[in-house]
């Protein structure tokens, strides 16, 4: 209808409903926090649910997915989005086990070609989606397998324990006297990084313009095919980056390592409001997304609830998220 | 007394905060077409959704032959006989012509499908009106005036006895309205009421029988087409004396600065032009006479197979379109929707787009510069909106397009290509894009305009290019050009 009221001031004033929106993520969190440790001392008489050590797992769970999902929600923000990260957890850091342990290469060396391998499978995705017109699902689909595949040839599917020392602070370093783990810091720099760029810069608000429409970004002279391969490359090496954490972590390496990360990652940056058709959403969104469902499994495991049923609860949440996004949507317009 | 197929009386709907349509009350004569006209957010759309049971008033009654009728849904409406063309075409794409003309109402025979007798109304139909379209092409082979004959025919087979067409003209050339028109006064002769909601008066004029019009969501009046002027309709409409229509004023022509030679590609083929820096240098010609790839092959958008483009004297070869822009070009591109603006990004951050460097700061967006600037671009083009935060999705047609033209104000662009700068727009917000069209060339800056409405390209171009399946037909100064010699040029 029409919309005659030019005020003297242009700008608008959020309501308080919309910053909750907003923020879905840390009201949830802020919600499990206090149901779980009110049942924590109903149940055990004391709290072990809000204690740092187990905060600190919880951190510690959330890091290497959120590290893969940065990229994941990025990809969202532009409209793509990438279902071989996890596998190509695993292979970049398959390799990289197989490199430092059977080879014998220098660390250093095996980083570098980890990291070489996860942007050409991200560039082979976005060359692709971007360039050939692939639709993202099928072109990510065929370098998930292919990725996984590599890497079972490589390893025969045999773990490999003990990762180079060289390494080990990445995963299970810590910082102040051993109370903050290194990799809650890379994750905690990572998306406050990534989050400016989004936020601040020509290059973040251009990613959005190209999630928001591709033509309309286009007609505003923005070069849609070269952002959108980026976003692959990123999406390749913060996989990659992920994936040699992961391994420090763990101190071993399979090819179970990063299983089902693209689909985490995807239920992360939702519940964190990034928008599934692309241009809306903040990225730090995803990383509070991560904490919540980790918190959530956390909270059900002290509980005893059969891990098996947190499958079904994830796919609960998921469903719910969207639920509630589309909803929303739909009223305000 | 007066036979009245289809009466409203003081209908009122009211949404949250805005009181869509306020006590109107229309009376429409069986076997006449109706115009109804208004500005955008006049309330024509929402008058149509009760029409067609797509919304409920919150007062008053559709009296359809004579009996009050509530339509809860719109298959109700559609039952009643009540059926509507929409702006904004609706088929199924990948179907039959025929099969889209039975959508939702399919012909069953021993509870089977009845292709053959599906296909045989269809041929009928068809034939009745004319026409020469193959019920069993796929609807995604056919132009867009053929599908929207197929939305027609969609609609009469429902056996329509008010047909209600939104804007049909919007996307046809000229000749598609010949035929356009004489489906739609065949279907008067049958007995089908038309109501017939267009932006452009001249049609208005030619077709309805009587005409209503709306403003701010009240009945203004409803007349015989022959007690009103363009004049007289226009100043009801806007609800204030308006002037001219094309309130041309001559900008301050220099050198040249746009020089095109021998430039070909695809259907383009040798088109030579110069253009001066502070002229409306109008293309006409028909939909499909290759007016916006020649904009594209000069924009760097496409690449020239051959041919030269001089800018300000100098020789240019743009690869991309973002190297034209950086070069002061621009383009307004024809669909605002999908091409010119971000529909879920916000007026302040689609006014910024293009020329993100005037509000960043050491490589940072200044909130503060952006929020300044983008309200001063917003205010200078009077673009009316809640809040410069708002999404330009909820803004009306002439509103959107003010923000694309802010966009590239915003980016000071020298040479700005409009192409169909008013489509779709209301007459007010028409005679303000015109205005800034003057503020632009007198500013010294270039504008080409692409159009198909003959009577803007008259009034607005100082000279006017006329081009026809891809050649320049030739030239013409404002002060000779009449719609006669350009269609004479163009066909």
């Amino acid at each position: 209808m029409s919309t005659n009221n030019n005020k003297q001031t242009l700008r608008a004033t959020k309501n308080v409903g919309a910053i909750v929106k907003d923020w879905m993520s840390l009201v949830g969190i802020a919600l499990l926090i206090v149901v779980f440790s009110i049942i924590s001392y109903a149940k055990f008489g004391a709290q072990y649910f809000l204690t740092w050590s187990n905060w600190k797992t919880i951190l510690l769970q959330s890091s290497t997915v959120a590290i893969v999902a940065l990229g994941q929600s990025i990809m969202l923000l532009t409209g793509n989005f990438d279902l071989s990260l996890g596998r190509m957890v695993c292979l970049t850091s398959c390799v990289g086990a197989v490199l430092m342990k059977n080879v014998g290469m220098n660390t250093g060396l095996a980083i570098v070609i980890m990291f070489a391998i996860g942007l050409t499978v991200g560039l082979i995705n976005g060359l692709m989606v971007a360039y050939v017109g692939v639709p993202a699902m099928i072109a990510t689909l065929g370098t998930q397998y292919i990725c996984y595949g590599v890497a079972k040839l490589l390893t025969q599917a045999v773990p490999i324990p003990k990762m180079p020392d060289s390494i080990a602070w990445m995963g299970r370093g810590y910082i102040l006297n051993g109370t903050i783990p290194v990799c809650v810091i890379l994750m905690l720099v990572l998306y406050i990084v990534a989050q400016f760029i989004t936020s601040k810069t020509k290059v973040g608000r251009n990613l959005y313009a190209v999630g928001g429409s591709r033509e309309a970004a286009f007609f505003s002279g923005i070069n849609v095919k070269l952002y959108q391969l980026g976003t692959f490359l990123l999406g390749g090496v913060l996989a990659t980056f992920g994936g040699l954490v992961l391994m420090s972590r763990l101190n071993s390496v399979a090819v179970t390592n990063g299983q089902n990360y693209e689909f985490d990652a995807v239920i992360s940056s939702i519940i964190g409001g990034v928008s599934l058709a692309g241009g809306k959403g903040r990225v730090i969104g995803t990383m509070f997304g991560c904490i919540f469902l980790n918190t959530l499994f956390n909270g059900f495991s002290q509980m005893g609830v059969d891990p098996f049923v947190q499958d079904v609860l994830k796919g609960v949440v998921l469903v719910l998220a969207v639920t509630l996004d589309v909803a929303s949507n739909k009223k305000k317009s | 007394m007066n036979d009245y197929i289809l009466s409203l009386k003081n209908i009122t709907k009211e949404f949250p905060g805005v009181k869509a349509l306020d006590d109107v009350t229309i009376n429409v004569e069986r076997g006449t077409i109706h115009g109804l006209v208004g500005e955008n957010g006049a309330g024509k759309s929402t008058l149509i959704k009760v029409l067609a049971g797509i919304y409920q008033p919150n007062a008053g009654e559709v009296i359809l032959e004579g009996e009050a009728r509530h339509f809860s849904s719109p298959i109700e409406a559609r039952g009643a006989g009540i059926s509507v063309v929409h702006q904004e075409i609706k088929l199924a794409e990948p179907l039959s012509v025929a099969e889209n003309m039975f959508l939702g109402n399919v012909m069953m025979k021993g509870g089977l499908v009845d292709w053959a007798g599906m296909r045989r109304r269809a041929r009928e139909i068809v034939d009745d009106l004319g026409m020469d379209i193959d019920i069993n092409a796929q609807v995604s082979s056919l132009t867009v005036a053929k599908k929207q004959v197929v939305e027609i025919m969609h609609a009469i087979n429902n056996n329509s006895k008010v047909l209600i067409m939104d804007e049909p003209s919007a996307v046809l050339t000229d000749r598609e309205l010949e035929v356009m028109f004489r489906i739609v006064k065949q279907l008067r002769a049958k007995g089908i009421t038309i109501i017939y909601i267009s932006h452009r008066l001249d049609e208005v004029f030619d077709l309805c029988d009587n005409v209503s019009v709306l403003r701010d969501g009240r009945h203004i009046d409803t007349l015989p087409i022959s007690q009103v002027t363009r004049q007289g309709l226009i100043t009801m409409m806007v609800g204030r004396e308006m002037g001219q229509e094309y309130p041309k004023e001559k900008g301050v022509i220099g050198e040249t600065i746009l020089k095109v030679e021998h430039l070909s590609r695809g259907i383009l083929k040798d088109i030579s032009f110069e253009v001066k820096s502070g002229e409306v240098f109008g293309i006409s010609g028909l939909v499909g006479a290759g007016r916006t790839e020649l904009a594209r092959a000069i924009l760097g958008i496409d690449k020239p197979e051959s041919g030269e483009i001089y800018v300000r004297g100098k020789r240019v070869k743009y690869h991309t379109f973002s190297d034209a822009i950086r070069d002061g070009l621009g383009l307004i591109p024809e669909d605002r929707k999908l091409q010119g603006l971000v529909q879920i990004m916000s007026v302040k951050k689609n006014t910024t787009l293009v020329n993100m460097k005037r509000v960043i700061r050491c490589g940072v967006i200044s909130n503060k510069l952006e929020n300044e600037l983008s309200e001063e671009y917003s205010k200078k083009l009077r673009v009316s909106t809640p809040s410069m935060d708002t999404e330009v999705q909820y803004l009306s047609g002439g509103n959107q397009q003010k923000v694309v033209i802010a966009k590239w104000l915003f980016q000071e662009s020298e040479i700005l290509f409009l192409d169909e700068p008013t489509r779709g727009i209301d007459v007010g917000a028409k005679a303000e894009i015109y205005r800034l069209i003057n503020q632009m060339v007198k500013e010294g800056k270039t504008v080409i305009m692409i159009s198909s409405e003959m009577p803007e390209i008259l009034g607005m171009c100082d000279r006017v290019m006329v081009m026809h399946e891809g050649h320049k037909m030739g030239e013409l100064l404002a002060e000779e050009a009449t719609q006669e010699k350009i269609m004479a040029l163009c066909t």
